[in-house]
């Protein structure tokens, strides 16, 4: 038996369950954040909790699945899954059901699915393929700007919807993927220095909404009771919750809806207040050991193919913890993207754990060094 | 050189490109990521300590603010009694629909503002507007009303909306429902909405914006007796701002009550009596206690209904009011001057017997009239007319037939045709007047007193630019030309003339007492001072008044069982008519009894003649007080005196 063609069959446990360890971290923030909504969790399957656990249901039966599945077939699909995920953003812009604003969602049987987050695994998947097939040719200006192109068609789908936090993850994922490829560290100081130069033009262009959101991070007093609100609250939610917090369920500012969003965009401060500097260290924690697992599955890789997509879903997954904490914590101006594995939303649970599933088979799936079973 | 140094970089790039192990590569490129990992979290750590252990007892304490407010507790407004113990007053509840601008979720103002609409008829736009400056107000916390007076259904109504309303609130607060009738409007006043300018310096007197404050009357003469203290309530809030619970409460501390000095039954009847008395213009009447001061009854007409300004106020109703030449909302009984007439005698009468211009047997002759010649032209006369040929009167027949002929010459004196008469002059008469009160406001407790006049040489020099005449005197003699004074100045006059000298200060209520009955301000006269006549001088006035009850001018004030003493007054006012009369004010002033004055009655009607008109009514007013028992029994029950003049 050729041991080099055997899959190591390898399952990276720690990585399972800090995602489930997240996953159920969140789970336990929305019940607190929806007492005020929902008495109980006998309302039952409207429950957001229990949506939430039918979600990470899907997504655990997801990843693994797709542990099994032999992520090399990702290759030739590739174009196919970036294309469909293209024509599922358009679709959202043209018919998407609308909310506070803005078309994000499609709704499919009865749920509503957010494009987005799917198109960010095509487009790690998408790029990972591109780079692979050209590693002989990466210092080339043609990889370098086709490769941000891949990266900018769906950033600017959903930056009409209007969605900047997610046009800004394609952004980051392109960037850190291009830079494990290899770069030609000329053309990313030119791209540098050529945002330098539009930057002044896009403070211009920049919608008022968005300006008037640096202005009120600045200072949140300007308008302490509209949309500096919920950046004062945060803040104080979470400064009032000290080295331990006020106990789980015991949050005043959470449990009498000071808070807003406080199961989606803003449910680090719910963590933050009720459990603490404290409880906020194991959320840390457990981020730490997903994405260090993930930069263990991008070493371990077989090949450039695996391990561009492992530092993609990486990369995705730590700039949404960055920026969604950053803004709770006003550290970074307001900016709508979820907490990866914690926020309510099946979408981006789902998209994350199908993504660890296949950084599973990444893992499972090598040949070369598969002796060490 | 530079050839050959690039040649020699681009070499040794290709050798370590070679060399290089791509997989050592990728591992140092990982290894910088899992930095990058881990200054992410130290960045966000940093921060999240500096606001959690930092600033966390900052924090802290803004998280505590955030639920808890401290909203005042009005307290109950105090109650108001006659003085006989029947309540004049009620607090009922009033509904209100008001916003709390703080409490409405962002970008919820249109709904909130149509809902409003739907339910209470007030136009959205002009909600929206007022959210929109409630919110940018410095207190976006305080209820700002948006329909005022909603009646209890629609109140409860809109309570059952309210969780689809964030924002809104029913308020309750108590107004004022007044129980005896138009009749104590002019004393009782009423109490309105804090005015948004007068609200800068209430609010540190522990006022609320939506507030109630006296306004009028005694409500708002005692408004700090029937305020109350008002408490503190700690509660927990919500971000809408539902109230969850109360944490702590200071409670607040009723208002005390007020006891009026006027008598509801007496001041019912009385104004009856001057409703059937009068031709339907103003009138006023005012009985008061001679010995205290205290007012037990004060008619103004026409009246008005003060609990028109409660809750809501009837704007339709209001506008009729202030177009009415009437004037309802004005207190004829001491907000409006008027000659006096021959009331004013009393005091000219007093003046002269203190100051030796006339002693009770100074005899004085009316024919009718008397004439001046002018001081630089003998030839040019001018004449002065007695009401009447009166013929030789002493002291008591001079007051008694209110001859004007006898009064101008105690007033101004006579010094032609040979006789030679001193009177009083303008300065000593406009002192006793003064004296006596007038030209100054009596400092009753209801506000909006008038001030009358009483003129002297400087007035008339400073008002006019011209020089006082002899005939000047003469006029303000008989309480004419300039002199000008309220009825409650006048039946101080009486008091005074009545219970030997003391001057009074007039009030309508006679004690305060806080909500446990006892007594925090007990009744007690007044007293502003003496009117500086000796009591013996003002004994012979008040034989002089008697008389002219019992056969002069005051004739038809004479009753079988009651010895009232009186002086009538018929003024004259506005344009002359052609055949040279004025219209006249009709005036009675007198006491009962007469032996032994207790209580004064001074009457008023802007059109009338006093003897006929004036003396009668003030009779059956002094009757009615000291009878009313026996009326009362007699009639079964006190029917309305059908009165013909």
């Amino acid at each position: 038996m050729n041991l080099r063609n055997t899959p190591t069959r390898e399952f990276d446990f720690i990585l399972l369950l800090s995602a489930l360890g997240l996953t159920t971290y969140g789970a336990l923030l929305i019940y607190s954040g929806s007492l005020t909504t929902y008495g109980s969790p006998s309302q039952a399957l409207s429950h957001p909790v229990s949506r939430q656990i039918v979600f990470a249901a899907v997504g655990l039966g997801a990843m693994l699945v797709l542990s099994r599945f032999d992520y090399r077939a990702f290759g030739p699909l590739s174009l196919t899954l970036y294309a469909v995920s293209i024509a599922a953003l358009l679709f959202v812009l043209v018919v998407g059901a609308s909310a506070y604003g803005s078309r994000r969602w499609i709704v499919i049987f009865g749920t509503q699915v957010q494009p987005s987050e799917i198109a960010k695994v095509a487009a790690v998947i998408m790029l990972a393929k591109y780079f692979s097939d050209n590693e002989e040719n990466m210092q080339s200006l043609r990889v370098f700007l086709t490769s941000m192109a891949i990266a900018a068609v769906p950033a600017a789908l959903v930056l009409v919807e209007p969605d900047l936090g997610s046009a800004l993850v394609f952004g980051v994922m392109w960037l850190g993927m291009i830079l494990i490829a290899g770069v030609r560290p000329a053309h990313l100081i030119g791209l540098f220095a050529a945002t330098l130069a539009l930057t002044p033009l896009a403070v211009v262009f920049a919608q008022n909404y968005q300006r008037d959101r640096i202005d009120i991070w600045l200072d949140p007093n300007k308008d302490p009771l509209g949309t500096g609100f919920n950046i004062l609250q945060a803040e104080i939610s979470i400064g009032s919750g000290g080295w331990f917090g006020k106990g789980f369920t015991h949050g005043s500012q959470t449990q009498l809806d000071y808070l807003r969003t406080q199961t989606t965009d803003y449910i680090f401060s719910v963590g933050a207040e009720e459990l603490g500097f404290i409880g906020a260290m194991i959320l840390f924690g457990l981020f730490i050991a997903l994405l260090f697992r993930c930069l263990r599955v991008a070493g371990l890789a077989d090949d450039a193919f695996g391990r561009l997509i492992a530092v993609g879903v990486m990369v995705f997954i730590l700039f949404q913890v960055f920026v969604n904490i950053g803004v709770n914590i006003r550290l970074v101006p307001v900016t709508g993207v979820p907490l990866p594995l914690v926020s309510q939303g099946g979408s981006s649970l789902i998209t994350v754990l199908a993504s660890l599933g296949i950084l599973q088979s990444i893992l499972g799936h090598r040949r070369k060094r598969g002796r060490r079973i | 050189m530079g050839i050959l140094a690039g040649n020699r970089r681009r070499r040794w790039r290709a050798e370590h490109a070679e060399t290089a192990d791509p997989r050592q590569q990728v591992s140092q490129k990982l290894w910088i990521l899992r930095l990058v990992v881990l200054a992410a979290f130290a960045a966000l750590t940093i921060q999240l300590g500096r606001l959690q252990l930092v600033q966390g007892s900052h924090f802290q304490q803004r998280a505590a603010l955030n639920q808890l407010r401290i909203e005042p507790v009005i307290p109950s407004r105090g109650g108001i009694y006659d003085r006989n113990g029947v309540a004049v007053v009620a607090n009922v509840p009033g509904f209100s629909a008001a916003i709390v601008a703080a409490d409405i979720p962002e970008g919820s103002d249109d709904q909130i503002a149509k809902g409003l609409e739907g339910l209470l008829g007030v136009p959205a736009l002009e909600t929206a507007l007022r959210i929109e400056a409630a919110r940018k107000s410095k207190d976006p916390f305080a209820p700002v009303i948006i329909k005022d007076g909603l009646d209890q259904a629609a109140a409860f109504h809109l309570r059952e909306q309210l969780p689809m309303l964030p924002g809104v609130q029913v308020v309750v607060d108590p107004v004022r429902r007044y129980l005896a009738g138009d009749v104590l409007s002019d004393v009782l006043g009423y109490t309105g909405r804090v005015d948004e300018e007068d609200f800068v310096t209430l609010k540190d007197r522990g006022y609320v914006a939506s507030d109630r404050i006296g306004k009028a009357g005694v409500e708002a003469t005692y408004e700090r007796y029937l305020r109350g203290v008002v408490g503190r309530k700690e509660i927990e809030k919500d971000a809408t701002g539902r109230e969850l619970r109360t944490l702590g409460e200071d409670p607040a501390k009723p208002g005390n009550d007020l006891v009026l000095s006027i008598d509801l039954d007496l001041q019912k009847k009385a104004t009856e009596m001057v409703q059937a008395a009068s031709d339907g213009g103003q009138a006023a009447a005012i009985v008061m206690d001679v010995h205290t001061g205290e007012v037990l009854a004060l008619v103004s007409l026409p009246m008005y209904d003060n609990n028109i300004f409660s809750g809501k106020i009837d704007e339709a109703k209001l506008q009729q009011y202030l177009d009415d030449p009437k004037k309802p909302l004005v207190n004829h009984a001491l907000s409006e001057q008027y000659a006096p007439g021959s009331i004013f005698k009393q005091i000219t009468g007093a003046a002269a017997l203190q100051e030796g211009v006339a002693v009770p047997s100074t005899t004085i002759t009316s024919n009718g009239y008397i004439n001046i010649p002018n001081q630089y032209d003998p030839s040019v006369i001018y004449t002065f007319k007695d009401w009447r040929t009166l013929g030789t009167l002493n002291f008591y027949g001079g007051v008694a037939m209110s001859s004007d002929v006898y009064f101008y010459y105690l007033s101004g004196g006579y010094h032609a045709y040979g006789q030679n008469f001193d009177g009083l002059g303008v300065e000593r008469l406009a002192r006793y007047a003064r004296q006596f009160g007038l030209g100054r406001r009596t400092g009753i407790d209801i506000a909006g007193e008038a001030d009358g006049n009483i003129p002297d040489t400087a007035w008339k020099k400073a008002t006019f630019g011209d020089d006082w005449f002899l005939g000047d005197t003469y006029n303000m003699g008989i309480g004419q030309g300039f002199v000008a004074a309220t009825p409650i100045q006048m039946i101080r006059v009486t008091a005074a003339v009545a219970n030997g000298g003391t001057l009074l200060t007039p009030r309508v209520v006679r004690e305060v007492r806080d909500a446990q009955q006892h007594v925090i301000v007990p009744a007690a006269p007044k007293i502003e001072g003496n009117v500086g006549v000796s009591p013996a001088n003002l004994a012979i006035l008040r034989d002089a008044m008697t008389q002219a009850v019992s056969w002069g001018s005051a004739n038809l004030a004479s009753l079988p069982d009651l010895k009232i003493a009186g002086k009538t007054g018929t003024a004259e006012f506005g344009p002359r008519f052609a055949d040279g009369s004025y219209e006249t004010h009709a005036w009675f002033s007198g006491f009962a009894p007469a032996d032994d004055p207790q209580v004064a009655v001074t009457v008023f009607l802007e059109r009338g003649v006093g003897a006929t008109n004036a003396a009668p009514l003030g009779a059956k007013i002094l009757d009615y007080y000291y009878h009313r028992s026996k009326q009362q029994t007699d009639a079964g029950a006190p029917a309305p005196v059908g009165v013909t003049p």
